[in-house]
């Protein structure tokens, strides 16, 4: 322990490199070791799962990792900067009528004309995640300034807009049929059932299905490893102080509304690549499914998973995503369940799922509101000045009294000055 | 390379004038003077300052003392931009610091912590990284990508956020949650992610409230310690008098939002209008402790 300091006011003084952040993290080592070890199995399973399972299951998983990304960029939103959105599935449409607008070719005449423009499909599959991070963008003068409740309630109208404009813009989306999804390609493979055909690894047949879960896999690691880096990094923690204490982060230098509506926008992108990708699993889109309810499903997951942590939003995702297409499928062996398409007394199965979840979430926030990811750390936590409260909920209405220094209600850091 | 300018800045504090040295790297900027000028803040009616002017001259520790609701973390709260003032100035390096948003006077090298302790989630390490903001670049981008810059300067801040963390008798506690540390600590929390701001005004308010006399004076050792390493100006605002009077240069008094008082420790701890500010009563018996 050295007990002088030098004055630093050249930030770059110091030349010694010890190993990135790992000091006193040596007894962690044995820990990390075995995590990193289950997380190589998972991986494996997840690459040899094609071989084995029915597109059934290839396909709720891919709407899972849909989900993934997209709770993952939600989570940056809420559960990182307690940001709260309602507009999530506004943004996933933006991804995957994006992708459609700008994969399609132009098709069709008169009043049935669509268009397109024919771009390569990895390059649109891009395009539309910057379009949807556009598109935030466009609402950072809102989410720069709204904080907490307040943006979820101006976010809310985004699902109602762009519903009437999924119906209306008919040239585009297709109106109420929606419109039919042009395969992925990328350098002349095509993420299809054909070109090339009859394409068989190992003697099992790789259609659509087989050859997108691969692509999924893909996205989910980039956005959670993304993710990951940049809670770890300077914009990670500026973001959680934003959530934390507004007074403290604005007077650590962090410039409040810039870094609110840069954590909407990044949230966007993911949502615009969640939106993409399920519009490749769907292979139409189709305005009804982008409603208000799919915005709540988001936050289900988040709440379930955990707010603040990647692998919680993912842990939330799959089971939220994965909850309807399960309870459809076993819907003859379950009780008080219904078949979809049956006049049976029970409730249907997407029904179903939203009790279960709905459940799920008062389990969450009255037993571990820490959610799936606070099980699985279980490391005694002693927390003090209200932290307790934000990690239950982190959407403030006001500033707090914990983050004003005088304790003065009602007065909030000023923002913009000239 | 860094001891040397270490060596620099002590001789300057020492020194009543800094004089000009040839430095080969980039000199650390004379440390500005803090004036506050003529400040008023009124929150709807009730008047928390009322024409209140200072001077915080370069290096020194000056103290804001005053009974309670004297508007001492009032005038805290404006130096740091964190109110608005109703009338006057806050002069800081050619700059009106009443003109500027907080995280404009963070980037001025004014740092300040929090009567009650305001710290982030996460590690003590995730907290003096956060005091770092305004000296590192790394934006989303190159953060999300792990670009090779934003690898090194996070490991190179950290390093020194380290450092900072070993001053304050933080080491063993540097990838601690915040959460896990008895008070002491978390204050101390607060100071090192302070400093870590590299500062050249430090705004202390109430560093040693709560805390124990063995954690008391080992704080105020170390309040005199960083100022005598690094020269920085200190602008405290502490209820231990007895600290005060041993670390303080300079003391302003406040009673209802007006100066009363402002001069060396042991002027100011004579000053009639002070003793009946704390006391209550006429002054009589002068020479006592307050």
């Amino acid at each position: 322990m050295s007990d002088t300091l030098s004055p630093d006011a050249s930030p770059a003084t110091t030349a010694a490199t010890p190993p990135d952040g790992s000091g006193g993290a040596s007894g962690r080592r044995s820990g990390t070791a075995s995590r990193a070890g289950t997380a190589a199995a998972g991986v494996l399973l997840l690459l040899a799962l094609p071989f084995y399972v029915s597109s059934f299951w290839l396909q709720t998983g891919l709407f899972a990792m849909a989900a993934i990304v997209g709770a993952i960029g939600l989570n940056l939103l809420s559960g990182t900067t307690g940001q709260l959105s309602l507009g999530h599935a506004f943004f996933l449409a933006v991804g995957a009528y994006g992708y459609v607008w700008l994969a399609g070719d132009p098709s069709g005449t008169g009043s049935a004309q669509l268009y397109g423009l024919g771009l390569p499909p990895l390059l649109a599959f891009v395009l539309a995640i910057l379009l949807a991070g556009a598109a935030g963008g466009l609402f950072s003068p809102i989410s720069g300034r709204l904080r907490g409740m307040y943006l979820g309630i101006a976010t809310l109208a985004l699902v109602f807009l762009g519903h009437h404009i999924m119906l209306n813009a008919r040239d585009i989306t297709g109106g109420f049929n929606g419109r039919s999804v042009p395969a992925l390609e990328i350098f002349g493979f095509s993420f299809s059932d054909t070109s090339p055909d009859g394409l068989a690894v190992l003697g099992v047949p790789f259609g659509g299905l087989e050859r997108l879960w691969y692509f999924g896999l893909v996205l989910v690691a980039v956005a959670w490893l993304a993710a990951r880096n940049l809670l770890r990094g300077r914009p990670g923690r500026a973001l959680a102080a934003v959530r934390d204490s507004e007074v403290a982060a604005a007077v650590m230098g962090v410039p409040l509304s810039r870094y609110r509506a840069s954590a909407f926008i990044v949230s966007s992108m993911y949502a615009g690549a969640a939106g993409a990708l399920l519009a490749l699993v769907f292979k139409r889109v189709v305005p009804d499914h982008f409603g208000l309810l799919l915005s709540i499903d988001y936050l289900a997951m988040i709440v379930i998973g955990g707010l603040g942590s990647v692998g919680g939003a993912a842990a939330g995702a799959v089971f939220v995503a994965l909850m309807p297409h399960l309870l459809t499928k076993y819907a003859d062996h379950l009780p008080l369940l219904s078949a979809p398409g049956t006049t049976g007394s029970g409730v249907t199965p997407g029904d179903a799922a939203r009790y279960l979840y709905g459940a799920a979430i008062v389990l969450v926030l009255v037993f571990a509101p820490g959610g799936l990811a606070g099980l699985a750390q279980k490391r005694p936590r002693r927390t003090g000045d209200g932290t307790r409260r934000n990690r239950r909920f982190p959407f403030r209405t006001r500033t707090t009294s914990d983050s004003n220094p005088q304790g003065v209600e009602g007065t909030t850091p000023k923002e913009h000055t000239p | 390379m860094s001891s040397n300018a270490a060596a620099t800045t002590r001789d300057g504090a020492a020194s009543p004038e800094p004089e000009p040295k040839p430095e080969e790297d980039r000199e650390p900027k004379p440390v500005p003077t803090l004036t506050v000028d003529a400040l008023t803040v009124r929150f709807s009616g009730l008047v928390a300052l009322d024409n209140v002017s200072f001077t915080v001259a370069p290096g020194t520790i000056h103290a804001l003392i005053g009974p309670n609701g004297a508007g001492k973390s009032t005038c805290f709260n404006v130096v740091s931009g964190v109110y608005r003032a109703t009338a006057g100035a806050v002069r800081y390096a050619g700059k009106d610091l009443t003109r500027l948003a907080p995280h404009r006077i963070a980037r001025l090298a004014v740092a300040r912590t929090f009567q009650n302790i305001v710290l982030t989630h996460g590690t003590v390490a995730d907290n003096l990284m956060l005091g770092r903001h305004s000296l590192t670049r790394a934006g989303f981008t190159s953060t999300a990508l792990r670009l090779p810059q934003a690898v090194r300067e996070q490991r190179r801040h950290r390093e020194r956020a380290a450092e900072i963390a070993d001053f304050l008798g933080l080491g063993p506690a540097f990838d601690k949650p915040v959460g896990s540390l008895a008070y002491g600590d978390r204050k101390r929390v607060e100071m090192a992610r302070a400093l870590c701001m590299e500062p050249k005004l430090l705004l202390l308010d109430e560093p040693v409230a709560g805390m124990h006399p063995t954690e008391r004076v080992a704080m105020a050792e170390t309040i005199a310690k960083v100022r005598d390493a690094l020269g920085i100006s200190i602008l405290i605002v502490e209820h231990d008098m007895g600290l005060i009077m041993r670390i303080a240069d300079s003391v302003t008094v406040l009673d209802f939002g007006r100066l009363i008082a402002d001069g060396t420790p042991e002027r100011v701890q004579r000053d009639p209008a002070v003793i009946s500010a704390y006391l209550g009563t006429p002054a009589q018996d002068e020479g006592t402790q307050p």
